[in-house]
């Protein structure tokens, strides 16, 4: 009886599918509580969602719509590398700014000139991401060794961080482009600004290239941790840290580690517009690192639920734009991502105690089963 | 538990972007209005705050309000939220000029860009070419393309030279919201203005925040109202607060300490909410951004489109100081000769 | 038996949960004015059953009679209220509240908080030749005094019928038999006290009458002098009972673990292990017994390089001393955590993912940097067969599975890596008797083979039958070896208590 159903299914349908129906109803429930609040407002919920859905669908949307889920979802994946060992990177956004602000003030000094534009894309990258971490590292060594929590330290060093870049901007560094006001880090040469992906039919705009460098750092996570031994000391924290340390993990080690690959990760978020769109770092770069626990959250750290996740953000987030046109309080937005994240949290957890609930029962009924046969074969061996 | 708390924090973190973005973003008036068609409708992309900053964007949709009732034309306005990327922006021009609006204003040097060669409005030029476009403090050249800009500094020497002239301490005050170049132009003006009027005139300075706070000092009462408090118990009786909708905070200190204030861009003697405050704003200066925006439909409607820029100085009546409340009638005849020899040239007012 | 109705009649109780059924067709009298122990293997219903006569849980079927009327609890407050009292295994005491304040916590209705109380505390105490007294504080009382406050506040809630959930697990033998005492106080008194053990000799020594569970229903109700524990035991299993004596002895001259003065201090720089010295034979089970929190856990944690230590550590001829946990088990430790759930097993995880666990750098589970996901599988799969794991699957996440089936997966998993030594503390606490016996069986299996243990246990038995020698640990020191082939439980009992092994008092 054992034997043969031992091994036999790699995936437990009765725990997946409370799993995979858990957003579809969160997100029913986030439509329903907007569409009470745009009732309250006077406004029709179907016309609305109607106009949503045709805007976002039109290839010029889609287009910014794949960029934003290309920064959120990086965002994401550097969150969700902490998440998966119960470690809170709340300074994703520190870490992005100072990592761009570094990356782009060095790839465009006037001492640069002599790079050829594909390496001055390699250091940028480089660059951001040693940044990135070594930002990150002032977290996790507060943590190590004095015992601060990283959700209070990272959360401070976001402030001191966006403060040193607008020091540095403002009063040192800073360039203002002809015709611009707003300072910046100086244009990059146009041989090391990153082509677009012609991938949405329909439009002449592109999508940011750094789109396959999200996708290509999504299966590069999902391999992390799903297949090296580093990942697996990582989630053997994140379900349980007793028991990881008694598996032989360092816990200090770990903590300083997943902190790194969270910071490095950080430094790539603002990339995708710094050599794709604007071609500089800006003061205008921001608040990325935030919604990335948003979209981790919903994507519950998988590598494909972030993306999903990284797509309904992007999509709702430049749906601001015509609900605006309509007349629509963009609140609304607002509103739903809250509830959409509240939700689809919450419906997480109740759909892992369903299902958790359900396999024992399962298990139970499968053992109960088998154990009148056992206790025979005990009987026999006397 | 754990990731209840990352939830919460994943949305204070919303909210906050959500309270610093746009708290009065809708605009009944303007919604849906299509019960009468015409020929011309202007589309306006307000900068981060929108309608109701009692500022910047308030004097914009002014001048989109006067546009609609005296010149009887469609208007939509749209507002800019906060962490949007520059991609947003030009979604949003470009969305105001496919769907028929021409023309469109930009409210705010936001729509240039880092690079105004590449910029929001610069992609969106190019993308309706038959549309035209102008933007307030902006940069941008295209050929269909005006830059509505001011010369702010005059308008702000001109009050510096007031608050030397009326100061009876000797020592006077700015305020402003936000340490950008834009604003350093208001306090330039200012102390060049108190210092041309009174060489030996003190001038304190301070600034409610800088662009990694999101520019909060625009919008800051509180905030303005403590560091206003600190100047006055430094000797200043009269400040200068160019700080958009932190002013009030600004003049509510000044009435607590019996002293004087100054407003910005609007007449705010005019516009204050409180009415008691009124007798302590000795003065404004004015940035007409809504008679820049009127008259820049009014010429696109009589053809006299002109792209680059147009700059709005003392000469153009784009820049000055308000007069309501009659506190500076006895040295008008000083300001106007301060006046006259900036339009004439013979003061050239620092910008930095 | 005539006029007379019993304390408590179950008849017939039947609870079903989804899927399983936890208590079928149960009936049981308790005549008033007796102990009635309530016997069976973890996990064969005896807990359901409590919860249900204790207003926990409805039940789905059947009738519940409180001295002949018929009750119906929707909460404990019912049952209390009905004279049932509930002393739980766990206790729930205030350690820096008094006597007092622990007892009229909850109950201040009744007699207030102050002297009113003290006095009806101080009565009860005296009644029942408890012991307590009112005004001490409860950090300061040792473990049957916590427990005869428990008792004691079930008792000043008006409780005639007292439930005692498995009293003596947490006791050494010495307070047992003062519990006892106290139980028979307590019938003389004319109560009722309802006790549930799996400890057979204890059950025969104080119970009236016993009822067997197995498997969720009543299979037997015997009197204590006509069975054997043996008897028993076969009542409670189905089958023989396996125990852990009887075999020969494998211990070589070859030392597999020198540990020499080992101290491990806590936060305060005192010593919770401290200076201690002994030697592993490869094919030797050393026995460690202690009252537990006399520094066992941290003696095998310091071995297993959890905690800071001095002192030195020599595996098979290599100081270890300086190494982290990883290295130590590769080196070849073995590791059978005190508490499964907390060090031992990833609950929601997978099994398979759980056999990696404590080995994620060891083939089969790894290949270099990367975890060897079909190794790993394949060898869960035979662990699985190999011991008796039941599970439908290695797929299902650890949690699901009972605790004797998530023992059998860990002791699979250390045994699965041939360790050099074994450190296996508790291995068979909350584990059912089949389960127990297979783990002895390959702990023993596995010394004949030539590893080194070192066992920690509560269970006195277990570690007499095990031992080829044992240890008694006292606030940290080794204090007295002991020679299991001669010690009897209750002079190990009395060496735990820290009186000298020549001090047995007389």
């Amino acid at each position: 009886m054992t034997t043969a159903a031992v091994g036999a299914r790699r995936i437990d349908v009765g725990k997946l599918l409370p799993q995979l129906i858990a957003p579809v109803a969160a997100l029913v429930i986030a439509a329903a509580i907007s569409s009470i609040a745009l009732l309250i407002s006077d406004k029709d919920p179907l016309t609305a969602f109607q106009h949503m859905y045709e805007f976002g669908t039109q290839p010029d949307q889609k287009v910014e719509i794949l960029n934003k889920a290309s920064e959120l979802y990086i965002a994401a994946v550097a969150v969700a590398f902490g998440f998966k060992m119960g470690l809170f990177n709340i300074g994703v956004e520190g870490q992005s700014k100072v990592a761009a602000f570094f990356a782009g003030a060095l790839a465009s000094a006037s001492f640069m000139d002599w790079m050829p534009g594909g390496l001055r894309i390699v250091l940028i990258v480089v660059v951001a991401m040693i940044v990135g971490a070594a930002w990150a590292s002032i977290a996790a060594l507060l943590k190590t060794q004095r015992g601060v929590s990283e959700v209070i330290s990272t959360l401070m060093l976001n402030a001191i961080g966006g403060l040193v870049v607008t020091w540095l901007l403002n009063d040192h560094w800073g360039v203002t482009e002809p015709g611009a006001q707003i300072k910046t880090t100086g244009i990059l040469p146009e041989d090391s600004w990153m082509p677009g992906l012609p991938i949405v039919s329909g439009t002449e705009q592109k999508v940011l290239g750094f789109f396959a460098i999200a996708v290509v750092l999504g299966a590069a996570y999902w391999f992390v941790i799903n297949r090296t031994r580093f990942g697996f000391d990582l989630r053997a924290t994140g379900y349980n840290p007793f028991a990881a340390v008694a598996s032989g993990v360092n816990a200090k080690r770990m903590v300083i580690t997943a902190m790194l690959i969270s910071g490095a990760v950080a430094g790539l978020v603002n990339l995708p517009r710094m050599l794709g769109e604007s071609h500089t770092y800006t003061e205008g770069f921001g608040g990325i690192g935030f919604t990335g626990i948003a979209v981790a959250l919903l994507g519950r750290n998988h590598p494909i639920g972030m993306a999903l996740g990284a797509i309904l953000w992007g999509f709702l987030a430049s749906s601001q734009i015509i609900l605006d046109l309509d007349g629509i309080p963009k609140e609304i937005i607002l509103i739903m991502q809250g509830v959409t994240v509240l939700s689809v949290v919450i419906a997480y957890e109740l759909a892992a105690r369903i299902g958790r609930r359900a396999q024992q029962r399962r298990v139970g009924v499968a053992t109960a089963a088998a154990a009148p046969a056992a206790a025979e074969v005990v009987e026999e061996s006397k | 538990m754990k990731v209840l708390a990352a939830a919460a924090v994943a949305i204070v973190a919303l909210g906050s972007m959500a309270a610093c973005g746009d708290d009065k973003g809708d605009t009944p008036g303007t919604a849906s209005s299509g019960a009468t068609k015409k020929s011309v409708k202007v589309g306006l992309a307000f900068d981060i705050g929108g309608r109701g900053d009692k500022s910047f964007n308030d004097s914009a949709a002014t001048g989109l309000d006067r546009v609609k009732s005296e010149l009887n034309l469609e208007v939509k306005d749209l507002a800019a939220v906060a962490g949007e990327s520059e991609n947003d922006k030009y979604a949003r021009l470009k969305l105001l000029c496919t769907t028929g609006y021409n023309p469109v204003i930009a409210v705010g040097f936001v729509y240039d860009g880092a690079d105004a060669k590449n910029g929001p409005l610069a992609r969106a030029a190019k993308d309706c070419p038959n549309t035209k476009f102008a933007i307030v403090d902006g940069g941008t050249t295209a050929d269909n393309v005006a830059d509505l800009v001011f010369a702010e500094e005059q308008g702000s020497f001109l009050v510096g030279a007031a608050a030397a002239l009326k100061s009876k301490t000797g020592t006077v005050g700015f305020i402003g919201g936000c340490q950008v170049d834009l604003i350093k132009k208001f306090e330039a003006g200012f102390t060049a203005g108190a210092k041309a009027a009174k060489a030996d005139v003190k001038v304190l300075t301070n600034y409610l925040s800088t662009p990694a706070e999101a520019c909060k000092g625009f919008n800051d009462p509180a905030g303005g109202k403590t560091a206003a408090t600190g100047m006055y118990d430094q000797k200043a009786d009269i400040i200068y607060a160019a700080a958009g909708g932190s002013g009030t905070g600004v003049f509510e200190a000044a009435k607590a300490k019996n002293a004087l204030a100054i407003g910005v861009d609007s007449d705010q003697y005019n516009t204050v909410t409180d009415a008691s405050l009124k007798t302590v704003i000795m003065t404004s200066m004015l940035k007409r951004v809504d008679n820049a925006v009127f008259n820049f439909v009014k010429d696109f409607g009589e053809d006299k489109f002109k792209a680059g820029p147009t700059v709005f100085d003392l000469k153009t009546d784009g820049v000055g100081y308000s007069t309501s409340g009659g506190q500076v009638d006895d040295i008008k005849d000083k300001l106007d000769k301060f006046k006259a020899d900036i339009v004439a040239g013979t003061i050239t007012v620092p910008t930095k | 038996m005539t006029a007379d109705p019993p304390a408590v009649e179950l008849k017939g109780i039947t609870k079903r949960f989804p899927g399983v059924v936890a208590n079928s067709d149960v009936n049981l009298t308790v005549r008033k004015g007796t102990i009635h122990a309530i016997v069976g293997e973890n996990g064969a219903g005896k807990s359901t059953l409590m919860k249900i006569l204790y207003g926990m849980q409805p039940p789905d079927e059947g009738e519940i009679l409180i001295e002949g009327n018929p009750v119906k609890f929707s909460s404990p407050q019912g049952a209390i209220g009905a004279g049932i009292g509930m002393v739980h295994q766990h206790f729930m005491l205030a350690d820096n509240f008094t006597v007092t304040e622990n007892v009229v916590l909850g109950a201040e209705k009744l007699h207030g908080i102050g002297t009113q109380a003290k006095a009806k505390i101080t009565e009860i105490s005296q009644r029942y030749g408890l012991g307590v007294e009112p005004d001490t504080l409860v950090e300061d009382l040792g473990v049957g005094d916590r427990q005869r406050v428990e008792i004691l506040k079930v008792l000043y809630r008006g409780a005639r019928i007292l439930i005692l959930d498995e009293p003596t697990a947490v006791l050494v033998p010495q307070e047992v038999d003062e519990l006892f005492g106290n139980l028979r106080e307590l019938i003389r008194e004319g109560l009722t006290v309802l006790f549930i053990s799996h400890k057979l000799d204890e059950v025969r020594g104080v119970a009236d009458d016993i009822t067997v569970i197995r498997r969720g229903t009543t299979v037997a109700s015997v009197k204590p002098d006509q069975v054997t524990a043996r008897q028993l035991a076969t009542l409670m299993v189905g089958s023989e009972l396996p125990s852990p004596e009887a075999r020969e002895s494998t211990v070589t001259d070859v030392p597999v673990l020198v540990v020499r003065g080992l101290t491990v201090r806590g936060p305060d720089g005192r010593p919770i292990v401290d200076d201690a010295t002994f030697t592993i034979h490869k094919g030797e089970v050393v026995g460690i017994a202690g009252v537990e929190g006399n520094g066992q856990a941290e003696l095998a944690e310091a071995i297993i390089g959890m905690r800071d230590s001095a002192g030195t550590v020599e595996l098979d001829g290599v100081a270890i001393a300086g190494w982290d946990t990883r290295r130590r088990r590769e080196a070849g430790l073995g590791y059978i955590p005190e508490d499964r759930h907390r060090q031992g097993l990833l609950l929601d995880a997978p099994l398979w993912e759980n056999r990696i666990l404590g080995h994620q750098t060891e083939p089969p589970n790894a290949k270099g940097f990367l975890i060897n996901v079909g190794g790993a599988r394949r060898d869960t799969t035979r662990i699985v067969a190999e011991y008796d794991v039941r599970t439908p699957s290695i797929d299902v996440a650890a949690v699901a599975l009972s605790g004797g089936n998530q023992q059998k997966l860990i002791v699979g998993r250390e045994m699965s890596h041939q360790p050099k030594v074994l450190i296996a503390a508790h291995p068979t606490r909350g584990v059912d008797v089949g389960a127990q016996a297979a783990i002895w069986d390959h702990i023993r299996n596995a010394r004949i083979a030539g590893m080194g243990v070192l066992l920690i246990s509560a269970d006195l038995d277990e570690l007499i039958g095990l031992s080829d020698a044992l240890k008694v640990i006292y606030g940290g020191r080794l204090v007295a070896d002991a020679d299991p082939s001669t010690v009897t439980p209750e002079q190990l009992g009395v060496a735990m208590t820290g009186a000298t092994g020549e001090e047995t008092p007389s």
